[in-house]
């Protein structure tokens, strides 16, 4: 019975590490700083939008190296409010969108997987379901400091006026992409998605926006207790293409956003970007557990 | 003396001393005639610098003033302090004001030859007129914005923080306020060049 009980145990211990030892470093959340970034509603506002200084009075501080966040952190919410109502940037306001989601994001580390947790409450909705299968999706991109600009703006690097679901874009096959982007050079943003159906994507945005191919996301777990979503990324330090190697001591730009209320396309709520830095300061941080 | 050798005519008369007048009475009409003319010069050039005689004329009235009414900061605030045409478009000090009086006085040519009588005319007018409006104000150092904002003056922590963050930078860099607030009172004109804000 005790070998068994031992062999059961080793087996689960394989299986663990088989996973990338997910479950062996798990951190323990209830120990690690939440930082609440509020994710709103951008409409069609694009890097050329945000780069026009006649359209975007933000477009000097931008070229004089201020990131969106130094002068937005705070009002992301009402940002949201004027997008999401159609006061501003959205010619198809969406009925019961909504404006902003508070999301509490943690991050750890155990020397060998990156931990990436989401929290937040599920906000009205009830427009008309564009993403059938998922009510919800979570992305991540994260940047290794070789995209001009990605340190100050980021996702909107990949975001682009003649993507699909934009206004102007003619193509409904062009999704995100960078200009000047290629894995070879690194310029590129790692993109790690989470949906509620159950599946996980590991892919890159370089060129064009690529959904597989990475071999370093060994999990994502989402899961709704009441109104509250919470989402786990366990993705390991190095993997294959398109994903960006992390290292403790070492700062990468991070974006994410959620694809709520069975959205697609640009439909969706977004960070501004950040820092996430292994073991040391950031906006926010992971330390190794 | 013989007076055939004096100058003769109207100019002469003017030149001549009184020999019924005292000193103390010319001083004095001199100073009455003084406060009359330059009261009236001023009477008059205070009437040309308020917003009714600005927008007497209805290419004002029906397109840059219009939009200013709509709803801008200017016309209409939590404080209930207006910004009106002369505030922000005719500088508040002397000689300034009277260079932008001369400068202004071109546009009775253009009211003449109707240069933006039709809105079509002013639509297409447009960036031009606010260009040159833009960088008179960039030459002043946006001196009208000035009269009622400083730098100085300013609490960045009663600043949203965009504002604040603005703000800083526009002291570090000595920009101007013109700057970044163009289109504030009035819509933007199209085709304005990318950089202007």
């Amino acid at each position: 019975m005790k070998t068994t009980t031992t062999l059961r145990a080793t087996a689960a211990a394989a299986l663990a590490l088989a996973a990338g030892g997910a479950l062996a470093g798990a951190p323990d959340w209830s120990k690690v700083t939440g930082t609440k970034i509020t994710v709103f509603y951008p409409g069609a506002s694009p890097i050329e939008w945000i780069t026009k200084g006649s359209e975007h009075g933000g477009a000097r501080a931008l070229k004089k190296g201020e990131t969106c966040a130094s002068c937005h952190h705070d009002e992301t919410a009402d940002m949201g409010k004027k997008m999401a109502s159609g006061q501003k940037l959205e010619p198809a306001p969406i009925k019961g969108k909504a404006p902003a989601i508070p999301v509490v994001v943690q991050a750890a580390h155990d020397g060998a997987n990156l931990y990436l947790r989401f929290a937040w409450k599920q906000p009205a909705g009830g427009a008309d379901k564009m993403d059938k299968d998922n009510q919800v999706k979570l992305a991540v991109m994260l940047e290794d400091n070789k995209i001009p600009g990605a340190n100050l703006a980021g996702c909107w690097q990949t975001c682009h006026a003649d993507a699909r679901t934009m206004p102007d874009g003619k193509d409904d096959k062009k999704t995100k992409y960078v200009v000047d982007g290629n894995l070879g050079s690194g310029k590129y943003y790692d993109l790690i998605q989470w949906t509620s159906k159950g599946a996980k994507y590991d892919g890159y945005v370089a060129d064009k926006r690529v959904m597989d191919g990475g071999k370093a996301l060994l999990e994502a777990k989402g899961e709704k207790k009441g109104d509250e979503w919470t989402v786990v990324f366990t993705r390991k330090f190095t993997g294959g293409d398109g994903d960006i190697a992390l290292a403790p001591g070492k700062t990468y730009n991070l974006g994410f956003a959620i694809h709520d209320d069975h959205s697609a396309g640009r439909f969706h709520q977004v960070s501004l970007g950040y820092t996430l830095g292994l073991d040391t300061k950031a906006d926010i941080s992971a330390a190794k557990q | 003396m013989n007076d055939s050798a004096k100058p003769a005519g109207w100019w002469a008369r003017m030149r001549r001393p009184s020999t019924r007048l005292s000193v103390l009475f010319l001083v004095g009409l001199g100073v009455i005639a003084g406060i009359v003319l330059w009261g009236g010069f001023n009477t008059a050039v205070e009437a040309t610098n308020k917003e009714a005689f600005c927008i007497g004329c209805h290419e004002m009235r029906d397109n840059v003033y219009k939009e200013y009414s709509e709803n801008t900061i200017h016309y209409t605030n939590r404080t209930g302090v207006r910004a009106t045409c002369p505030d922000c478009h005719v500088p508040k000090e002397w000689v300034p004001k009277m260079m932008r009086k001369v400068q202004a006085s071109r546009e009775l040519y253009g009211k003449l030859v109707g240069t933006v009588d039709t809105r079509e005319k002013f639509e297409a007018k447009r960036l031009q007129l606010a260009e040159r409006e833009w960088a008179r104000m960039k030459a002043n150092d946006s001196l009208e914005c000035r009269n009622c904002h400083t730098l100085a003056s300013m609490d960045p922590e009663k600043q949203k923080p965009r504002a604040k963050k603005s703000h800083e930078l526009a002291k570090k860099n000595n920009d101007t306020c013109i700057d970044c607030h163009k289109g504030i009172a009035h819509h933007k004109p199209k085709g304005m060049k990318e950089d202007d804000e």
